[in-house]
């Protein structure tokens, strides 16, 4: 008990308390709007979408701390999504395998370019994207031909319910939540991955490998987006090249809400778990109000910025 | 040093310049003939993109990058295509100019949300992009519109003349980029480029700086806008059109020589790699290779260019 006492009194900032705030009220107004939003059922469902965007969340939060962002986040999901589904007409183990080295390979591409080459994170990355754009664009019509259903197993594993709203996703969701927040807060190299992103440089010149750690931090967001991406795909039935182009804004929106810098070494994912939150329950909220998609992204916008703009005040005051 | 630095800008535009014209004699002799006409497709193909690689560029170099510039010019586009639809060439004149004033505007309130927030501008501009797209959506619901005839042709050229879209090129860059080049708030750009912290103490005015940066690139947005307007006389507000656009006009910037941590640039060089990045996938079609591997070319061309610029940039600084 003390040491639950302990970690809400030094590990929870104020920030976090803030965002919780948000949240519960965000719940409360979405939940008068429709009472629905209330019920067992509901909240089960909502945390069963909010799943995908809140690991996508995770990876990149790893990224980020460590000062750098990851643009090809969506490709590489939709990428992992692709192979599970079209090479697991050879079996459900081949397909993973598959999309596991998939995004072994391209983190770490973009981890090498990023960590040795220096190139920058966001250029790197952004062409990374466009590459397999074009690369799948190719595919589904030659080395990707088939079937783009998920299998069974997983399409249970990403939206099956145990007992509400308990469902698979929540399960595979939690499991991820407490290795990361492991790697980041108990471990050397999440320790490494805040001193890169605070300062490479005094990294550097204590020893840390810097590129290391930018490696293992990109090839960890890549691992975690194909997680998402499986998810997504199974979610969704079948796997399209725009499958989770809809996912890369909103997972940066919810680590940055979630109170992780985007130059680094400040945050961690308790604040993107939140984030991942309060964007699901904004979603549910808008397609409720039944408003235009043109109403709807405004407002997202909108709130977006607002929420950032007053994790900055917070943040700045409690200092 | 200073010549240093200048010399290896010169080279980044020289070497830009002979890729596009490799690929510009490439693509000329794909044609059965190049006359005017041809120039003029080419220069009609890659005016919108250009302008707004050049409002990129203009941002960064100041330190800063716009995600939101894309959805911008989108918006523009709309605005101008909906309320010019049909009408005579003053009233179009008019709405020009007003769409012109309003992407001045957006950009405006971009930069003065992103000094006063404190918030890092990638994120700022994420979520402008957002509504930004929404408010398109909202004032174009489907695509459509149109623009007076006559003025439309003052941008797109009537018949085979080239000259319009060259001179819709050439305008802003001779008139809005070199004034800005030459004048007070062109070096306290490039200065806050350099090192903000260092602008501000040798006194520049970096909240105003940076409003005024962001403005100009608005406006280069809009003209986009309105030139894609004058172009395809219609709009249409499809957010990942947009979204592509943003993300070829920061590729454009880099190919072009812009430094990502600014401070180094010119807004020639943007411009010819803008017709880089337009002449790739144009070429690969006329030898009928799916246009899908010219994503993937240009999205590996643009990472090794900031590589080779990353490594010239080290050796540069070690030899000083």
């Amino acid at each position: 008990m003390n040491a639950v006492r302990d970690y809400l009194k030094n590990r929870v900032s104020r920030s976090i308390w803030a965002l919780l705030g948000i949240l519960i009220l965000l719940y409360v107004i979405t939940g008068l709007v429709d009472h629905f939003f209330f019920t067992i059922p509901s909240i089960g469902v909502t945390l069963q979408l909010a799943a995908p965007l809140a690991i996508f969340g995770a990876a990149q939060t790893i990224v980020m701390l460590t000062g750098g962002i990851d643009l090809s986040l969506a490709m590489i999901a939709t990428g992992a999504a692709f192979f599970v589904s079209v090479k697991s007409s050879s079996g459900l183990g081949i397909g993973l395998l598959w999309s596991l080295g998939f995004c072994l390979l391209i983190g770490a591409i973009n981890g090498i370019a990023i960590g040795v080459l220096k190139v920058n994170p966001l250029i790197m990355t952004l062409g990374m994207s466009s590459i397999l754009i074009g690369f799948f664009s190719v595919g589904v019509s030659t080395f990707l031909k088939g079937s783009s259903s998920v299998p069974q197993f997983l399409i249970t594993l990403s939206s099956g319910t145990i007992v509400n709203p308990i469902s698979w996703p929540l399960i595979v969701w939690i499991v991820i939540s407490i290795m990361v927040l492991y790697l980041l807060s108990r471990t050397g190299l999440g320790r490494l991955i805040y001193a890169v992103g605070d300062n490479a440089r005094a990294a550097r010149l204590a020893g840390v490998k810097v590129w290391r750690v930018q490696l293992a931090a990109y090839i960890l967001c890549a691992l975690l987006a194909g997680v998402g991406g499986i998810m997504l795909g199974g979610q969704s039935g079948a796997v399209a090249i725009s499958l989770a182009s809809s996912y890369l804004l909103p997972s940066v929106a919810a680590v940055v809400i979630g109170g992780t810098s985007i130059m680094g070494g400040m945050g961690g994912y308790t604040g993107s778990i939140l984030g991942a939150l309060i964007l699901a329950c904004l979603s549910y909220l808008l397609a409720t109000l039944n408003s235009s998609e043109a109403v709807k992204q405004m407002v997202y916008g909108a709130i977006v910025l607002a929420l950032a703009w007053t994790y900055a005040r917070i943040s700045a005051k409690s200092k | 040093m200073m010549k240093i630095l200048r010399l290896k800008e010169r080279a980044w535009t020289i070497g830009i310049t002979i890729l596009f014209l490799i690929l510009g004699y490439w693509r000329a002799s794909q044609l059965p003939r190049f006359g005017s006409y041809e120039i003029k497709t080419i220069l009609l193909g890659v005016l919108p993109i250009a302008l707004l690689a050049m409002g990129q560029s203009i941002i960064i170099i100041g330190g800063g990058i716009n995600l939101a510039l894309g959805p911008e010019a989108a918006l523009i586009n709309c605005i101008t295509a909906k309320y010019a639809n049909g009408s005579s060439f003053g009233k179009t004149l008019f709405i020009v100019l007003l769409g012109l004033l309003v992407s001045i505007l957006v950009g405006a309130i971009t930069g003065w949300i992103i000094s006063t927030s404190g918030i890092a501008d990638i994120v700022v501009t994420l979520a402008t992009s957002f509504i930004i797209i929404g408010l398109s959506m909202f004032i174009l619901p489907n695509p459509g519109g149109g623009a007076n005839g006559d003025f439309a042709h003052l941008i797109s050229g009537k018949g085979n003349s080239f000259l319009p879209p060259l001179l819709t090129f050439l305008i802003p860059y001779l008139f809005i980029w070199l004034p800005l080049y030459r004048s007070r708030s062109g070096i306290a750009m490039f200065a806050m480029g350099s090192s903000q912290d260092a602008a501000f103490l040798s006194g520049v005015d970096v909240k105003r700086t940076r409003i005024k940066l962001y403005a100009v690139g608005g406006l280069f947005a809009g003209l986009s806008g309105v030139t894609l307007t004058c172009i395809t006389l219609s709009a249409s507000a499809i957010a990942t059109i947009s979204t592509t656009a943003t993300l070829n006009s920061v590729a454009a910037a880099v190919l072009g020589g812009i430094a990502l941590t600014g401070g180094v640039g010119g807004l020639l060089g943007p411009a010819l790699a803008s017709l880089v990045i337009y002449f790739i996938p144009v070429i690969m079609l006329g030898y009928g290779i799916d246009p899908a591997y010219s994503q993937m070319i240009q999205g590996a061309l643009t990472v090794l260019v900031v590589m080779a610029g990353g490594f010239l940039r080290e050796r540069t600084k070690r030899s000083a």
